[in-house]
């Protein structure tokens, strides 16, 4: 998921070209955007499409997409340009985020802008497992629109290969490891060729992770930001599970999985299931040299997934106007057809149950089915590990995930120590 | 080594050995990284992680790079950057330099402490607040945006006026009894005598400012003010998964002209940091 590309827009509006007065009867209003990739590459060739159709369609708004980097990079960029008193009207920037813009108290929530019975009704549109990282007190922050969840991909020649059935994924914990053992392959030396499965678990190994957790029944957070159940029993279960794949099945890679080189393992045939994003299905679609198959993630206690990616924000410190005009594009980028349009070219997930009912959608799904795998996962979700100074906590749940998984702590040890450090943090905004 | 007796001749030439271990060691280490970004970028994206020697050389990775973005256009603010900001640093910190050197004026111990303390401070901690000057200046999104905050250098404030003192007070009086204005005496003496402190200086700050990131990231916005760190980020895209060829290539283009620079010049620099006590 997190870090996306892209390139810059080409001209320099800036100051000057605010479009001052221009004698015409009708004040234009200029909009902001800054978008989460750096410059070039397909992502902001579409932003850049979709942003010239809805000017087409409303002459008196004017959006300017800057194209600002990483996630990362786009939210220090967006804080930086608050402080310093220049302000974008709206961004794309994590769901996870949402808790800290609150604190900068940077935005502004969709219930204060929303007038009209179709803005509500728009408001009411989205999948409520994505809503879920989008709403805290009662009010909406964040608009779903470059959505993901975690799927299971595998590989169907490996699978008859080793005498399963390639038409089957494991549906269970049990059946992934029993799987696993007859897909592992070793040499004649001992050295495995194939592993049965990937999990990564570099850079943000906690979303991952929150797929075992969500399986296991448990939640991470609470709805408020405000506590973690790290060192809850059925946590420390699911990093166990996770530790045993490698260390007591040995049926996948031991140590710290590397997330960005994880599709290119699976193409060449080092591993022969993985746990990638939703956004990788282009990718997949695109290099895999073999028949691949799609698959919601196995079962244990329930299904489960983590959601993933960016939500549109409003920023507070715009005109009246302005706020208008950015909720009318927000509306119009998340409506039904373009939302479908999104995630035929990008491989995201479609926000709403009305973007799956267009007919572009239905037959793109009719084309390439496991397309709406991430969808029918979607009843299964839960929000994604977000709190109150989100990077802090975040971190001290990935140094415990790496710590167990690297056999530096045990998993009831590294959990107990995360809580820990995660309590200290919070502690601000008990 | 002439000092040492005789019988210490054996383990100085053992010592020698190491040294010289040690040193291929380290360089080895240190190239690494780059001799696995030759062999990617140059090789098809299946051999990106498979050593073959007989694995087909290919371009295509950096013509795919290289369409990837509008490098041309970064490549050139990068280098209106680098060269607007040395120039202006050299002639700021030379002028600065030269009165804290050689004159005396009251407040001057004062204001060198602040120039040191300017040393210190970390430039990352003043982004806010150079931000705001900036807006103020109406220079968001240029490239004199990205180089303002960076050309009144305390670093080479303080590296000249080291240098201008170690200029024997003789010749400096020598010019003044033939009757050379002060501006004349930097130019002819102090300046020529201080050339291994510029050309050390200068490879720091063009390899400073030829791959800073986070700074222009944040005052620039679109595709006419980016310098080509900020372009290269176009390939961090995890999401769609990693292409180490693509990426290997992308930075190698990036990176190549402080390469070939480094290698032509290389003698030279090497002396510039000896004599001028950088390392």
């Amino acid at each position: 998921m997190r870090d996306r590309l892209t390139r810059l827009l080409g001209t320099a509006l800036v100051a000057g070209g605010l479009a001052l007065g221009a004698g015409a009867a009708r004040a234009e209003t200029s909009l902001e955007f800054y978008y989460p990739v750096a410059v070039g590459g397909p992502i902001t060739k579409i932003v850049d499409g979709m942003v010239a159709d809805f000017e087409k369609g409303h002459p008196d708004i004017k959006v300017k997409p800057i194209y600002a980097g990483s996630y990362q990079d786009t939210i220090t960029k967006v804080l930086t340009a608050i402080k310093g008193g220049d302000v974008p009207q709206l961004s794309v920037i994590l769901s996870v985020d949402m808790f800290t813009l609150i604190d900068e108290d940077a935005i502004v929530p969709y219930e204060s802008l929303v007038k009209t019975e179709a803005d509500k009704a728009w408001l009411k549109g989205f999948y409520p497992a994505f809503m879920e990282n989008s709403q805290t007190g009662g009010k909406t922050w964040g608009i779903p629109f470059q959505r993901s969840t975690v799927v299971m991909y595998w590989n169907k020649e490996a699978f008859k290969e080793a005498g399963l059935d390639p038409e089957t994924p494991p549906q269970t914990w049990d059946e992934l490891v029993a799987f696993g053992k007859k897909l592992t392959k070793k040499d004649a030396s001992g050295n495995v060729t194939r592993w049965g499965v990937q999990i990564p678990s570099s850079g943000f190994p906690y979303w991952l992770f929150q797929a075992l957790t969500t399986q296991n029944d448990v939640r991470l957070m609470n709805g408020d930001g405000t506590e973690t159940h790290f060192d809850d029993p059925k946590v420390v279960e699911a990093l166990q599970y996770w530790v045993d794949l490698s260390r007591k099945w040995q049926i996948h890679a031991p140590g710290i999985v590397e997330w960005g080189t994880t599709p290119k393992d699976f193409f060449e045939g080092k591993t022969a299931i993985m746990w990638t994003t939703t956004g990788n299905l282009t990718n997949v679609r695109k290099n895999a040299p073999f028949p691949f198959g799609v698959a919601m993630l196995p079962e244990h206690a329930r299904r489960g997934t983590p959601t993933g990616g960016g939500n549109f924000y409003i920023f507070k410190k715009s005109t009246p106007e302005q706020k208008a005009a950015a909720l009318t594009f927000i509306e119009w980028m998340t409506s039904p057809e373009r939302a479908a349009q999104w995630g035929i070219e990008t491989g995201y997930v479609a926000v709403s149950p009305a973007a799956w009912e267009t007919p572009e959608m239905k037959a793109y799904v009719k084309d390439f089915p496991p397309a709406a795998v991430a969808r029918d996962q979607l009843q299964y979700a839960f929000a994604e590990l977000s709190t109150h100074d989100n990077q802090r906590v975040t971190k001290a749940l990935n140094d415990g995930l790496q710590a167990a998984l690297t056999g530096a702590k045990t998993p009831a040890e590294a959990m107990k120590d995360s809580q820990a450090e995660a309590k200290r943090i919070l502690r601000a905004y008990q | 080594m002439s000092a040492l007796v005789p019988a210490a001749e054996g383990e100085g030439a053992a010592g020698r050995l190491l040294e010289t271990a040690g040193a291929w060691l380290l360089g080895l280490v240190w190239a690494l990284p780059l001799v696995y970004a030759l062999w990617t970028a140059f090789h098809p994206s299946a051999y990106s992680a498979r050593f073959d020697l007989l694995a087909p050389l290919t371009l295509e990775n950096f013509v795919r790079a290289w369409a990837a973005a509008p490098f041309a256009r970064y490549f050139l603010n990068s280098f209106l950057l680098v060269t607007s900001i040395l120039a202006v640093q050299l002639v700021l910190s030379t002028l600065a330099a030269f009165a804290f050197a050689r004159f005396s004026f009251r407040g001057r111990d004062l204001l060198f402490a602040l120039v040191l303390v300017q040393l210190m401070v970390m430039p990352d901690v003043l982004i806010v607040e150079n931000y705001r000057t900036l807006r103020w200046l109406g220079l968001i999104d240029s490239v004199l945006g990205i180089g303002l905050p960076y050309m009144a250098s305390a670093f080479a404030i303080f590296l000249l006026r080291q240098t201008f003192k170690t200029v024997p007070r003789e010749l400096d009086e020598a010019a003044r009894v033939e009757g050379c204005s002060y501006l004349r005496l930097l130019w002819k003496v102090y300046v020529p005598l201080a050339r291994p402190t510029y050309v050390a200086f200068g490879l720091v700050s063009v390899s400073y400012h030829w791959n800073n990131f986070l700074w222009p990231l944040i005052v620039t916005n679109s595709v006419t003010t980016r310098p080509v760190t900020v372009g290269l980020s176009v390939f961090a895209s995890t999401d769609q998964g990693i292409d180490w060829s693509v990426i290997t290539a992308a930075t190698l283009l990036s990176t190549a002209p402080l390469l070939l620079a480094f290698l032509l010049f290389q003698r030279q620099f090497v002396q510039s940091f000896m004599r001028a006590g950088i390392r």
